[in-house]
């Protein structure tokens, strides 16, 4: 049996590893538009940061040779052609399968693509931004960055070039930072802290409006409001969308089902996989690690052994990066909402029926483990959850497993 | 595979096992050295509730969230001695591991295993060293009133879940007559503190 990866990502790397691991003895080939090995995009804005190439490659630089893999890369697939079982690539090659991985990722997108032409903009999404990047800071000294989008990437690489030693401007559509992780309170003191902490100028309800160029090299941003900063540096990260449309023909993602098949002989998984939220159901593109190595395992695992089945993702996320200032949340915003707050750290909880249906915790990952599984349990929590937020050693888990009752909420 | 059990009745919060944990972690591997260092990195903590203690530190969970959830490539599981390994020069301090772990069990801060001047993440290591070489981890040798117990952990015990302290908790057989008295002490030194009877 011939297996074929479309994307050489963490879901795929983690696919192919788990049929190595396995057994598997066929033939793995891996196609990627990218050159590299298998690489982490949580870790790669460390690069920019100044820490070593070698880390980003979180399961060896040999891959390919230990795994083996042949990699087809620099090449990306434009086309599965489901019927005849092969994928075709931009340059004209045609690679046949009998299984096909589908987890191709996503992409930035762009409000205006011909910035893209424009020396000096970029994306902020992959291993080959990150090197054009670093040499383009190298080669025009560059001291100062535009960051148009605040959601996760944004704020990463914001922080990332932050810590680099520039000087930072970050442009965001909404009235806060984050705006998917957290909700209006949360996000509102989330943008404070860091703006407090980095020196970071934030500029929301504001968008890039235009761009300056002269001989095709930027020098200056223009924002919506009129005012315009001079910057050498503009990092686009607004968004992003799924790499989907050589298997479906939109960009909508691929639904996989319980077993992360998109169809007969075709497995999907990571930030291009459609999938079902585990607490609520809900589906959606749930773009987080562990979300990936848990669909590429349960479609390794059925394409070995057929059976097992993929339980649902969990929207749960963490930003914490080049500062000690962490910002956690998972659920949904809605419910009764408990909070508590001193100094650099706020916690709220939602509750719906007693249970957490969503939660925020900023500035301490402290309680955040506990949170989470009691959010994953769906115990009540009604009558504790109170004391859980405000205990002031963070050690209300333990009280529970040595019988001692909490102390009273101040 | 072995285990740090904890008869919690029995620590004394003596913290002992923190002193041990400490200098074996430490580069100079000695207690003046360690004492006021600030990268200084102690992987157990006692944690004091109310008149309880109990010496708080990572479980080795299998399966282990942090370990599923790491995204760098730095957590591992030591195939011979099942410990769950973090490799500081992997380490991108992104709290994956923190936000999901059960037990509090993962902290952050500079330590001696930082490469790039900045936090990394920490937790137990078992002494793997030390226990792959036929030891105990150290701060199990140092606890002189038998509250951490390194012993064979039965991974298939029926009903019970990693995730949950209870199946690290030993004291079932009842406690020696002088431990009764220091607990009775105790407890009775935290209601005056509190000023209760």
């Amino acid at each position: 049996m011939k297996v074929v990866t479309v994307g050489t990502g963490m879901a795929a790397a983690e696919f192919v590893q788990r049929l190595r691991r396995d057994g598997f003895g066929g033939e793995v080939v891996m196609c990627s538009d990218e050159e590299f090995a298998p690489y982490s995009p949580c870790v790669i804005p460390f690069y920019l940061a100044g820490e070593p190439l070698d880390t980003v490659y979180w399961k060896g630089k040999d891959f390919y040779g230990r795994y083996g893999v042949q990699a087809r890369l620099s090449d990306p697939v434009v086309e599965v052609d489901a019927e005849r079982r092969l994928v075709r690539t931009a340059a004209g090659r045609s690679e046949s399968y009998d299984r096909l991985f589908y987890a191709a990722g996503a992409r930035s997108w762009y409000p205006r693509p011909e910035w893209l032409e424009t020396r000096g903009v970029f994306g902020f999404k992959t291993l080959s931004d990150m090197v054009a990047i670093d040499r383009y800071i190298r080669e025009h000294d560059v001291r100062r960055a535009v960051v148009f989008g605040g959601g996760f990437i944004g704020v990463d690489a914001a922080l990332a070039l932050w810590h680099r030693g520039l000087d930072i401007t970050l442009v965001h559509r909404n009235t806060r930072v984050l705006s998917q992780m957290t909700d209006e309170e949360g996000g509102q003191f989330a943008t404070r802290k860091l703006a407090q902490k980095t020196g970071i100028r934030f500029r929301l309800k504001t968008t890039v409006g235009e761009i300056a160029a002269s001989d095709g090299q930027l020098k200056a941003v223009q924002f919506s409001d009129g005012s315009t900063v001079e910057t050498s540096l503009l990092i686009v990260s607004i968004g992003v969308s799924p790499n989907s449309e050589p298997l479906r023909g939109d960009d909508k993602g691929v639904p996989g089902d319980p077993q992360m098949l998109a169809e007969s002989g075709i497995y999907t998984a990571g930030d291009v996989a459609v999938t079902r939220h585990a607490i609520t159901g809900a589906t959606g593109i749930y773009a987080t690690y562990p979300n990936a190595m848990q669909q590429a395992r349960t479609a390794a695992r059925h394409l070995l052994h057929g059976d097992g089945a993929f339980g649902g993702s969990i929207n749960t996320n963490v930003l914490k990066k080049h500062i000690d200032f962490p910002i956690v949340s998972a659920g949904s915003f809605s419910g009764e909402a408990v909070t508590w707050q001193q100094g650099d750290i706020w916690r709220r909880v939602y509750l719906q029926d007693g249970m957490i249906n969503g939660y925020i915790i900023i500035g301490d990952t402290r309680i955040s483990g506990y949170i989470y599984q009691l959010y994953l349990s769906r115990k009540r929590v009604d009558r504790t959850i109170r004391e859980i937020l405000s205990s002031p050693r963070h050690d209300s888990y333990y009280r529970g497993m040595l019988g001692l009752a909490m102390p009273l909420a101040a | 595979m072995k285990r740090i059990f904890v008869d919690y009745k029995k620590c004394l919060a003596c913290k002992a096992c923190e002193t041990a944990c400490a200098v074996e972690h430490h580069p100079a591997r000695s207690l003046p050295a360690a004492l006021g260092d600030r990268k200084t990195q102690v992987n157990v903590r006692v944690l004091g509730i109310e008149h309880e203690s109990f010496p708080l530190s990572c479980r080795h969970c299998d399966p282990a969230d942090c370990l599923n959830a790491c995204p760098s490539g730095a957590i591992s599981r030591d195939a011979e001695s099942g410990a769950i390994l973090l490799d500081a020069a992997m380490c991108k301090a992104c709290a994956m591991c923190a936000m999901v772990c059960p037990f509090d069990a993962i902290s952050f801060k500079v330590t001696h295993r930082s490469c790039y001047n900045r936090d990394v993440a920490y937790k137990c290591d078992l002494c793997n060293e030390r226990i792959k070489a036929g030891g105990k981890p150290a701060c199990v040798e140092a606890c002189h009133s038998g509250a951490l117990v390194y012993a064979d952990y039965e991974a298939d015990r029926p009903g019970r879940a990693s995730r949950s302290l209870r199946t690290y908790l030993l004291g079932a057989e009842g406690l020696p007559p002088r431990f009764e008295l220091f607990r009775e002490l105790r407890r009775k030194e935290f209601a005056r503190r509190q000023g209760g009877a």
